[in-house]
């Protein structure tokens, strides 16, 4: 068989094989595609394959609060959570999932166990989150996180689990909280976060990814 | 089989340019944040920065590259068409030195309309993607009366087959790709057909710009057309391995628009390979690989009769890259070396050469070795400011064969040394809209610093500053 012929066959067969590919597609306006296809063929490739994420850009989702993903997926594909990584990585990749396949990726990752990352903050703004994070700061107004997010960060429906997240996320969504209304959910992170200080959420972001990995 | 070519006449592509061009200057204007950009993002739904480091396209991220070692297939199928278009303008730093400057030094110091590209790019099937780049050169030739003439071409071209194995445990990647170009599958920044990211305008103005300086290339170059096959195992090792040959029959259209005479064409199948290892932690991500190719390139496309009139390349490199991406921040540091083994044909090895007064020169070589080494260093921030330094740097063998005393272009040294710096600042107002201005310093060329010519230029002389307006829809 001379080489055109073969390159000719090849072509048929990769296009053949390719039409249908469900349990390994990523083909994100399929609704036939499960929450764990998407997840392990899209979502993986920032979040990781288990929602440990390496890169700080991309929050942990590992043994995070289904609620809360729901409603975050919700917020992406409605287009209501309009802050940079949210509209910037993803609107597009929301916008035609089903209600099905939002509650199996939010149900996957709340699924996955978190791996205990390395720290990330220094052991000064750890020790000084850690009270911010537990007392919260009554002088000005300030509650302790514990009181929504629970004594372990661990969450409760759509009070996310802050234990572990990357420091630089967190410290990014305070400030989104703090000073913009690009996340309208969570009007009470804005209140609570109004009077932080930057110092503040660089400390209280240290302690919640060093908190011990329950 | 009969061979299918594509053709865009001229008159198409400026058309098509146009009504590009007159999109991307509506979309400048339009104040929203828009999602509905070029074909990959309208795609994947994604801004430019999920991709490309700080918006620096084409250098990719660790998700372009996944994006596109998985075959531009993540997304939804959608109108797979895009534009691109470059103006610019080249100021050589000494035109004096020259017979005829207005040949030498064409457009010198003009705003041009240089270059502009269509695409046709993104998922076919759940495992078929395509990225092909058909590009219209504005200046591509010129008439007797001094008028140029546009002309359009195959650019690079990637079809591929790929498919991905993930679970907690393991990530596998693997595919096939269809393309023109070696290295133009390739996701690493450093890799041939990639480290070079702007176009390079073809008036002769243009010539000492920082995309024609040396660069560690592959020699057999473009418009030929190969098969590799890959693998990317745990985001940690990847291997691709193909072979290349003339574009021909059902593969003619790699070269579509190509003249025939300006064609590479290869004797055989020629090997190419490609291995990296890569490493991510936190924000970081490191990759350090090696690259070669074996290519037997015939002396004169026009005709191939004679299977020993082939110069034969042995191309070998190596590469890395560290990259730092962490919202607004985006740094980059590559480097990358080649080293290319030339065996001319043999008839023309040992060849007479005379100087220019007549003296005579050694005869000239039957082999010769070029080391290229390019490094280069970038900034951005927000995705908007953008600012990099890069230092190349070509040594190899003196080769009379390389004895040109002509102005400007000439080299009397017969060496194929070239070295200096280039500095570059751009702004990215809006994310399919970039400025820039390059600096281009040269120490040696041709071989000198001083003089390389026989007729007073010195390498200084060259040193060239250009300005570029980069708009992609």
């Amino acid at each position: 068989m001379n080489t055109q012929r073969m390159t000719l066959l090849a072509a048929l067969v990769g296009l053949a094989a390719g039409c249908a590919n469900e349990p390994r597609s990523r083909n994100t306006a399929n609704p036939n595609l499960s929450g764990e296809t998407l997840a392990l063929q899209v979502c993986s490739n920032c979040h990781g394959p288990t929602g440990n994420s390496k890169s700080p850009n991309f929050p942990n989702l590992a043994g995070q609060q289904v609620a809360y993903l729901v409603a975050q997926l919700q917020g992406f594909k409605g287009q209501s959570r309009r802050d940079p990584a949210g509209y910037e990585y993803m609107w597009g990749l929301s916008h035609n999932l089903t209600d099905k396949q939002i509650q199996e990726l939010a149900a996957h990752f709340a699924a996955e166990n978190p791996e205990r990352q390395q720290v990330e903050g220094k052991a000064e703004r750890i020790e000084a989150g850690k009270g911010i994070f537990a007392a919260g700061i009554p002088d000005k107004g300030i509650p302790p996180c514990a009181s929504c997010h629970g004594v372990n960060g661990l969450g409760n429906a759509t009070f996310p689990r802050i234990a572990g997240q990357h420091v630089d996320y967190l410290v990014k969504q305070l400030s989104i909280f703090q000073r913009t209304n690009e996340r309208p959910a969570a009007t009470l992170m804005k209140t609570v976060a109004h009077n932080l200080t930057g110092n503040d959420i660089e400390n209280v972001a240290a302690y919640l990814q060093a908190m011990p990995n329950l | 089989m009969r061979p299918i070519p594509i053709h865009f006449s001229d008159k198409m592509m400026r058309a098509l340019l146009r009504a590009a061009t007159s999109v991307a200057i509506l979309v400048a204007l339009w104040p929203s944040e828009s999602t509905a950009l070029p074909t990959f993002n309208r795609q994947t739904g994604q801004n430019c920065v999920a991709c490309h480091a700080g918006g620096q396209y084409p250098e990719l991220t660790p998700y372009g590259r996944l994006f596109k070692l998985t075959g531009y297939t993540l997304g939804e199928r959608t109108l797979p068409f895009s534009g691109m278009a470059v103006a610019s303008d080249s100021k050589v730093g000494n035109t004096s030195k020259s017979d005829d400057p207005k040949a030498d030094f064409q457009k010198n110091n003009s705003l041009i309309f240089a270059t502009g590209s269509v695409f046709a790019a993104g998922k076919i099937t759940d495992n078929i993607g395509a990225f092909l780049q058909v590009t219209y050169d504005n200046y591509a030739s010129q008439s007797d009366d001094g008028k140029f003439h546009g002309h359009s071409g195959a650019d690079n071209m990637d079809i591929r087959y790929a498919d991905r194995s993930v679970d907690a445990s393991h990530d596998w990647i693997w595919g096939v790709s269809a393309n023109n170009n070696p290295s133009i599958s390739d996701v690493w920044n450093t890799a041939s057909a990639w480290m070079q990211y702007v176009p390079v305008p073809s008036p002769t103005s243009s010539r000492f710009i920082d995309g024609t300086t040396p660069y560690p290339g592959l020699a057999a170059g473009g418009n030929i057309a190969g098969i590799t096959g890959y693998f990317y195992w745990n985001q940690m090792l990847y291997v691709e391995a193909g072979g290349y040959r003339t574009a021909k029959g059902p593969a003619s259209f790699m070269s579509a628009g190509v003249a025939e005479g300006d064609k590479t064409k290869l004797r055989g199948t020629n090997p190419y390979w490609r291995a990296t290892l890569t490493h991510e932690w936190g924000p970081h991500n490191f990759m350090v690989g090696t690259t070669g190719m074996v290519a037997d390139v015939f002396d004169d496309p026009l005709d191939t009769s004679d299977p020993n009139s082939v110069h034969h390349f042995r191309d070998v490199g190596v590469d890395g890259q560290y990259q730092y991406l962490l919202d607004p921040h985006a740094i980059t540091v590559q480097a990358a070396y080649m080293r290319d083994h030339h065996r001319v044909p043999g008839f023309l090895a040992g060849q007479p050469v005379s100087d220019i007064n007549g003296n005579d020169l050694p005869d000239t070589n039957a082999t010769d070795n070029t080391n290229v080494f390019r490094a280069k260093g970038s900034y951005i921030w927000q995705a908007k400011y953008g600012t990099s330094l890069a230092f190349f740097n070509q040594t190899g063998t003196k080769d009379s064969a390389l004895y040109d005393p002509t102005r400007v272009g000439g080299n009397i040294s017969a060496s194929p040394a070239v070295r200096g710096w280039t500095y570059e600042v751009f702004w990215t107002p809006i994310q399919y809209l970039r400025l820039g201005v390059q600096y281009t310093v040269y120490d040696k060329y041709n071989g000198a610093s001083h003089n390389y010519d026989g007729f007073g230029r010195n390498a200084s002389d060259n040193n060239s500053l250009f300005f570029y307006v980069w708009g992609a829809y």
